[in-house]
């Protein structure tokens, strides 16, 4: 694992910028456990401080520090990020690859679900959860809301990858040593699929992420609790940008993009090393 | 070629196929198919027999042996006779009992299939094909069975670091070499092989043959052994069934078939072969194979046989001892290679 590393940060260029950046916004956002305020605290500090040697990114006209604010609200909205992700995944690779291999009746009902959900709009459909669930709403249902509408695209691309896979020979091999489907499909499919979840994965996190900062700039989450897309909503609220509170806004954009460009970095860099066919080649090794 | 290895001693059958059909059945927006692949095969093999199936493309030899091994699957379908193994004498039917057949796969039935250069899973290593595809059926501890494939892979003739490797750093005899490796390493009793060979150029067709040979000569299996190359069957096979248009024509001794051909169409399969300072043109049959979907009446060789009477358009002739082996021919032995 260790030597794998070592070898794509002096290989691969995009993989060693990718990897600094999102260690180091995930090492700044993990510094909100040692904060030295809560997050929620509001008018600790004297209000619309710009960025000076006491407050590195300044104060908000509420009275927070933005850097602490930051740090929590990058935590909180990779945690969004990485759950609906997760959940995503687990759907699409279900979905896919059923629906891929057994064909047939499976194949009609899970795609004529799929396709649905792919016609439904997902903001339209959002606003009307959260408008529901108003009382009840809180990250995780807002998580799980997003991962069910986040598998659909992402299912049908790895359904034609196990479509093309059931006809392979090592499928039809492994078919007559007696392996059961569910062997078939996680020891002889998902190591071919695999490249295909990870980059997904990528995407699906930065479409998450994406999600979330919408979400909350518009208001439609929990405005409490720091997150990007909150921190910017309450910039709004104050017309920091009228009042000229420029940090306020700007260091959480700066953030949001330097985050976005780390993992877009790795996305492409780590899907080309996991596919063992083109990992020579590709790290010119 | 090979030299032709004195033929073992075959005892009693492994292998009855009887009155086997199994057709294609198509329905597609309300528009039935029917391809007869396989019509009213019988067959039976020996303890210790190599029996080559030949016969030219989409002659149906590949469904002929995805139906021996139970290895089929909708579209086609077995429509009337049967397949019946005997394993240590014990009575297998495959299509009788899918659930005894299941365990019996790999253990006492191994399949290397055609286009085998592929079976290997490109992301995954070798050893984790061994341990997918037979572990479960040896019996054996981790360390045993490591032990003993590595034992197996030295006597075929492969390093055993081959089993870290993916597949595509080997080569295409050494991925061949692993196939056969993996379909021989629970020491079945009856292997099938579709074109194995047919990949390969003739040096490493000549190590794998030889290597085939000696496996089964050393385990004392039996082999279905389906190729369109007529060396090859010279080289390996003890007798040849010879296939046309989903139906065995003839059937006999390697060496009686190529000397005494009894059916026109085995004559002019072996009339075309290429032989060394004979410089005259090989000359071909005219015509195509017939489509399946409508095959011809009769003998379903007719419109292409120069021997044709009206008999053959009429009626289907039976597949009938003569000689050494047996022929579906009206004419049989009549037979003068053009």
């Amino acid at each position: 694992m260790f030597k794998i590393l070592r070898d794509l940060l002096r290989y691969n260029r995009e993989f060693a910028i990718g990897f600094v950046l999102t260690l180091g916004i995930f090492l700044f956002a993990l510094a909100h456990f040692w904060a030295p305020m809560p997050d929620s605290a509001i008018y600790l500090l004297p209000p619309d401080m710009p960025p000076s040697a006491q407050y590195w990114f300044g104060t908000t006209s509420r009275g927070q520090d933005v850097l602490w604010q930051m740090s929590s609200a990058i935590w909180n909205t990779m945690l969004f990020g990485i759950t609906v992700t997760i959940l995503s995944r687990l759907l699409a690779v279900a979905v896919g690859m059923i629906s891929g291999y057994l064909g047939g009746k499976w194949d009609e009902a899970l795609m004529t679900l799929n396709d649905t959900m792919i016609a439904l709009p997902n903001i339209p459909i959002l606003l009307l959860v959260y408008f529901v669930m108003r009382d009840s709403m809180s990250w995780p249902v807002l998580a799980a809301t997003a991962a069910l509408l986040g598998w659909n695209y992402d299912a049908r691309l790895i359904r034609s990858v196990t479509l093309s896979l059931r006809t392979r020979e090592f499928t039809r091999h492994a078919v007559f040593a007696g392996m059961s489907v569910p062997q078939i499909l996680i020891r002889q499919h998902l190591p071919y699929v695999m490249p295909v979840i990870f980059f997904t994965a990528m995407n699906n996190l930065i479409w998450a992420i994406g999600l979330e900062v919408t979400l909350s700039v518009l208001g439609f989450s929990d405005i409490n609790r720091p997150t990007i897309g909150g921190m910017i909503y309450w910039a709004n609220q104050h017309q920091a940008i009228i009042a000229g509170i420029w940090w306020w806004i700007a260091f959480p954009i700066v953030a949001i993009v330097l985050l976005f460009l780390g993992l877009f970095l790795l996305a492409i860099s780590v899907n080309e090393y996991i596919d063992p066919r083109s990992r020579l080649s590709r790290m010119g090794v | 070629m090979l030299d032709l290895v004195k033929t073992p001693v075959a005892t009693d059958d492994v292998l009855k196929v009887e009155g086997l059909k199994a057709y294609y059945q198509m329905n597609y927006f309300g528009v039935r198919r029917e391809v007869r692949a396989v019509d009213d095969v019988t067959l039976t093999i020996k303890r210790n027999e190599i029996y080559g199936i030949a016969g030219e493309s989409s002659s149906g030899k590949s469904s002929l042996i995805k139906t021996i091994a139970g290895a089929i699957t909708p579209p086609l379908r077995v429509v009337e006779g049967s397949v019946k193994f005997d394993f240590g004498g014990e009575t297998l039917d495959v299509y009788g009992e899918p659930q005894r057949m299941k365990g019996a796969r790999w253990q006492n039935l191994s399949y290397i299939m055609q286009g085998s250069m592929n079976v290997l899973n490109p992301v995954r290593k070798v050893k984790h094909a061994f341990h997918d595809f037979a572990f479960r059926h040896m019996g054996l501890s981790e360390r045993e069975f490591r032990a003993k494939v590595e034992q197996h892979l030295k006597r075929i003739g492969l390093d055993p670091r081959v089993l870290e490797s993916f597949p595509h750093q080997l080569s295409g005899g050494m991925r061949q070499r692993l196939t056969i490796a993996l379909a021989t390493v629970c020491e079945p009793d009856f292997i099938i092989a579709d074109e194995p060979t047919t990949a390969l150029d003739v040096l490493v067709q000549q190590d794998v043959l030889a290597l085939i040979k000696d496996i089964q000569q050393r385990m004392g299996a039996s082999i279905i052994f389906v190729t369109h190359d007529m060396t090859v069957h010279a080289a390996i096979s003890d007798r040849i069934g010879i296939v046309y248009a989903g139906r065995l024509v003839e059937e006999g001794p390697t060496l009686d078939v190529f000397q005494r051909p009894q059916h026109p169409y085995t004559a002019h399969l072996i009339a075309s072969l290429p032989r060394l300072g004979d410089k005259t043109r090989r000359s071909a049959l005219p015509g195509k194979p017939p489509n399946l979907a409508d095959p011809p009446s009769g003998c379903r060789f007719h419109p292409r046989c120069p021997l044709a009477i009206d008999k053959c358009k009429s009626g289907n002739p039976p597949l009938e001892n003569r000689l050494s082996g047996r022929v579906a021919c009206w004419r049989a032995g009549e037979v003068v290679a053009a």
